[in-house]
């Protein structure tokens, strides 16, 4: 059989029976594929680079806010006033929360909040982020985390503190949950206390850890702390004394003022009634009224000194000169001024001792407004104190060139013009500041004496202070301003609380404002008692006692050594050191 | 020139390789610090909780109370107390209140 070779190329069983242009088409198709896919390549990383890179980077870098701590706020000697600590806040997303009732009913228990108000905060599914509770207290952070409640979380947060409580109160104010100061300190100095928060760009991987830092940290810049004159101390027993007095006195409120007269501090600002600046449920605003730089009033007999210091200053009288007052009234025009007593001749010490109205007046129209205007405005009556607090006000001095004659009267003994109790204290410092009127400070100057501008002369500062001595003793009207061991010296007031447009006829305002010790003055105490209804009502029964109390405690706590003989109770027998 | 092309080829692979461990030592590092500063921070707010917690129990009020209802002290006056002058000669001095 003789074979036929058969080529296998061209088997005609082999022999495609599809057209060439077929498998030219595939190759082709996948070559366009490919080109698709190169073009593909190109536009991802050259054309539209930009915006697949930002994808890529959503999904994994992450900015990390760094918050910057609260600056804290100390007293006088470095003690904590107020600081923040993180405490826990608690938050749920709606979204994927568990709804489970007794679960549920068991976290409104421990947030104090009813079940149809937790219902309420979690009823809108679209939110995936509400706030169930803010600043809760570790241990309830802890049950709730126990109840493992799905969808319900906690984030720290920053709460401040205020260890010192309502001593301190009206002077450091508050924040709210947000950090932001609302009142005192804390709201004048936010900025600086607030700092800068910073950020943080970082890479994170799967298990949420940071692996790598991206670009430039922007630090975060901690608030500044803020170092006070207050001197917590003095503020306390200030609190105290002027608590027991309002009380005592069944007044409706009451304040204290001490000022360090060398230096222009603040050491104390108190008010009563306080709040507790951590628990701010109910407040009312008697309570959160900062009432010595806020409630002004007519400062009555504390400004004879200020009138008969210019008289001084101006020549027109000598301590030692005499002036009549008798018969303890005086007739201007259509009005009387009238003394509580009528004293006969005086000289212009015992005007100031007795508080004679007749006498000042006498005095005060011999000057000219003018000079009168300008001696209130120097001590800084019908101006802003310069301690930075919101709400401080100014009181109200009148432009001299309205005064009448009747006017100047009453003003020389405190009536038709108004100041705050804090005022009253900074114009006393120039009687104990020899004359000069220094800059007041609630922030420690670390200087050991300021000066400022000169309003009197050192001899007629002097004259006054004696003048204010006589006052607190025998046969002055603030015997109970004296203190053990302390010369002190002041001026006592009492005003009529003006209510609509008139005086209110029972209502009062005592208060007392003095220097101690009296020949080297180192500290200026104000007091005053509103309304006190307990029988006492004048400056020098229940303003001069706390007045009394205060000096003698703040002098001691300066290591001032007493000016005056004391009656030595000491029972250990002091040896004769060898030498 | 072939073994010239693959050696170069084995040292960039081992220089990827060794990349890729930098890469992962370097990240492993970063989280160790990321947990060593948050530690720090931590342990430093948790000072300035103490540090408020201690000037709680020592507030002026507490401390009085204490003072007076524990170990019945009672407030100083000048008449009880001694004043010593501490400068020059009267430093050696007996303490004495003046008159």
């Amino acid at each position: 059989m003789s074979s036929r070779s058969v080529q296998y190329t061209s088997s005609p069983l082999l022999a495609s029976k599809t057209p060439i242009w077929r498998s030219q088409f595939i190759v082709a198709v996948i070559a366009a594929g490919f080109l698709g896919l190169v073009a593909r390549a190109a536009y991802v990383q050259v054309i539209d680079n930009a915006f697949f890179k930002r994808q890529g980077t959503v999904r994994f870098v992450r900015t990390l806010d760094l918050p910057a701590n609260r600056g804290r706020i100390l007293d006088r000697h470095g003690n904590i006033l107020a600081s923040s600590v993180p405490v826990p806040s608690i938050w749920a997303n709606p979204e994927d929360i568990e709804r489970d009732p007794a679960k549920l009913k068991a976290l409104a228990k421990l947030l104090a909040m009813s079940s149809a108000d937790l219902d309420k905060k979690l009823q809108d599914e679209d939110k995936t982020f509400v706030w169930l509770k803010r600043q809760v207290d570790e241990s309830v952070a802890k049950d709730i985390a126990a109840l493992k409640i799905k969808g319900v979380y906690d984030r720290k947060e920053y709460k401040r503190i205020y260890p010192e409580g309502e001593s301190v109160a009206h002077v450091v104010g508050f924040t709210n949950v947000e950090n932001l100061g609302q009142e005192g300190v804390e709201l004048t100095f936010n900025k600086a206390l607030g700092g800068k928060a910073g950020s943080r760009r970082v890479i994170k991987d799967r298990l949420g850890r940071v692996v790598e830092d991206i670009g430039e940290m922007v630090p975060p810049v901690d608030g500044e702390d803020l170092q006070l004159s207050i001197d917590s101390k003095v503020q306390y027993f200030a609190y105290e004394k002027i608590k027991e007095s309002v009380v005592t006195n069944k007044a409706v409120a009451g304040s204290v003022v001490v000022l360090d007269v060398k230096t222009g501090e603040v050491l104390a600002l108190v008010n009563y009634p306080s709040y507790s600046p951590g628990k701010r449920g109910n407040l009312s605003g008697a309570q959160l009224r900062n009432r010595a730089l806020t409630d002004t009033f007519e400062p009555g007999s504390t400004m004879k000194p200020l009138v008969v210091g210019l008289a001084l200053e101006k020549g027109i009288v000598k301590p030692e000169t005499l002036i009549q007052t008798a018969p303890g009234k005086l007739q201007m025009g259509t009005a009387t001024i009238t003394d509580a007593h009528p004293h006969g001749v005086l000289s212009v010490n015992e005007v100031i001792q007795k508080s004679s109205n007749v006498g000042t007046v006498k005095i005060a129209l011999q000057m000219q407004p003018h000079d009168m205007w300008e001696m209130f405005t120097q001590v800084g009556l019908g101006q802003k104190p310069q301690v930075p607090f919101p709400g401080a006000v100014a009181g109200k001095v009148r432009a001299y060139k309205t005064w009448r004659p009747i006017e100047q009267a009453t003003m020389s003994y405190g009536y038709g013009l108004s100041a705050s109790l804090f005022q009253l204290a900074q114009a006393y410092t120039v009687f104990a500041h020899d004359g000069e009127m220094v800059p007041m400070s609630l922030v420690k100057t670390n200087q050991a004496v300021a000066s400022g501008a000169r309003v009197l002369s050192v001899q007629n500062a002097t004259a006054i202070r004696n003048m204010l001595h006589m006052v607190t003793i025998q046969g002055g009207t603030a015997p109970k301003a004296q203190t053990m061991g302390y010369s002190v010296g002041g001026k006592t007031g009492t005003a009529h609380k003006v209510e609509g447009k008139g005086y209110a006829s029972k209502k009062y305002r005592g208060f007392f404002v003095g220097i101690a010790p009296i020949d080297n003055p180192r500290i200026v105490v104000a007091v005053m008692v509103d309304e006190p209804t307990n029988g006492a009502y004048f400056g020098g029964d229940v303003a001069a006692p706390v007045f009394s109390q205060t000096v003698q405690q703040t002098l001691r706590m300066m290591g001032v050594q007493p000016d005056m003989a004391v009656k030595p109770q000491v029972m250990t027998k002091v040896e004769k050191e060898s030498f | 020139m072939s073994r010239l092309s693959f050696l170069l080829m084995i040292a960039v692979m081992a220089s990827a390789l060794y990349l890729v461990r930098t890469q992962y030592e370097s990240r492993s590092l970063t989280t160790e610090i990321d947990r060593a500063t948050s530690l720090a921070r931590n342990l430093e707010t948790e000072n300035d909780r103490l540090d408020v917690e201690r000037r709680a129990q020592a507030t002026p009020l507490r401390v009085e109370k204490l003072a007076r209802e524990q170990l019945h002290m009672r407030t100083i006056t000048p008449a009880i107390t001694q004043y010593a002058t501490v400068s020059g000669a009267a430093a050696s001095a007996p303490a004495e209140i003046r008159p």
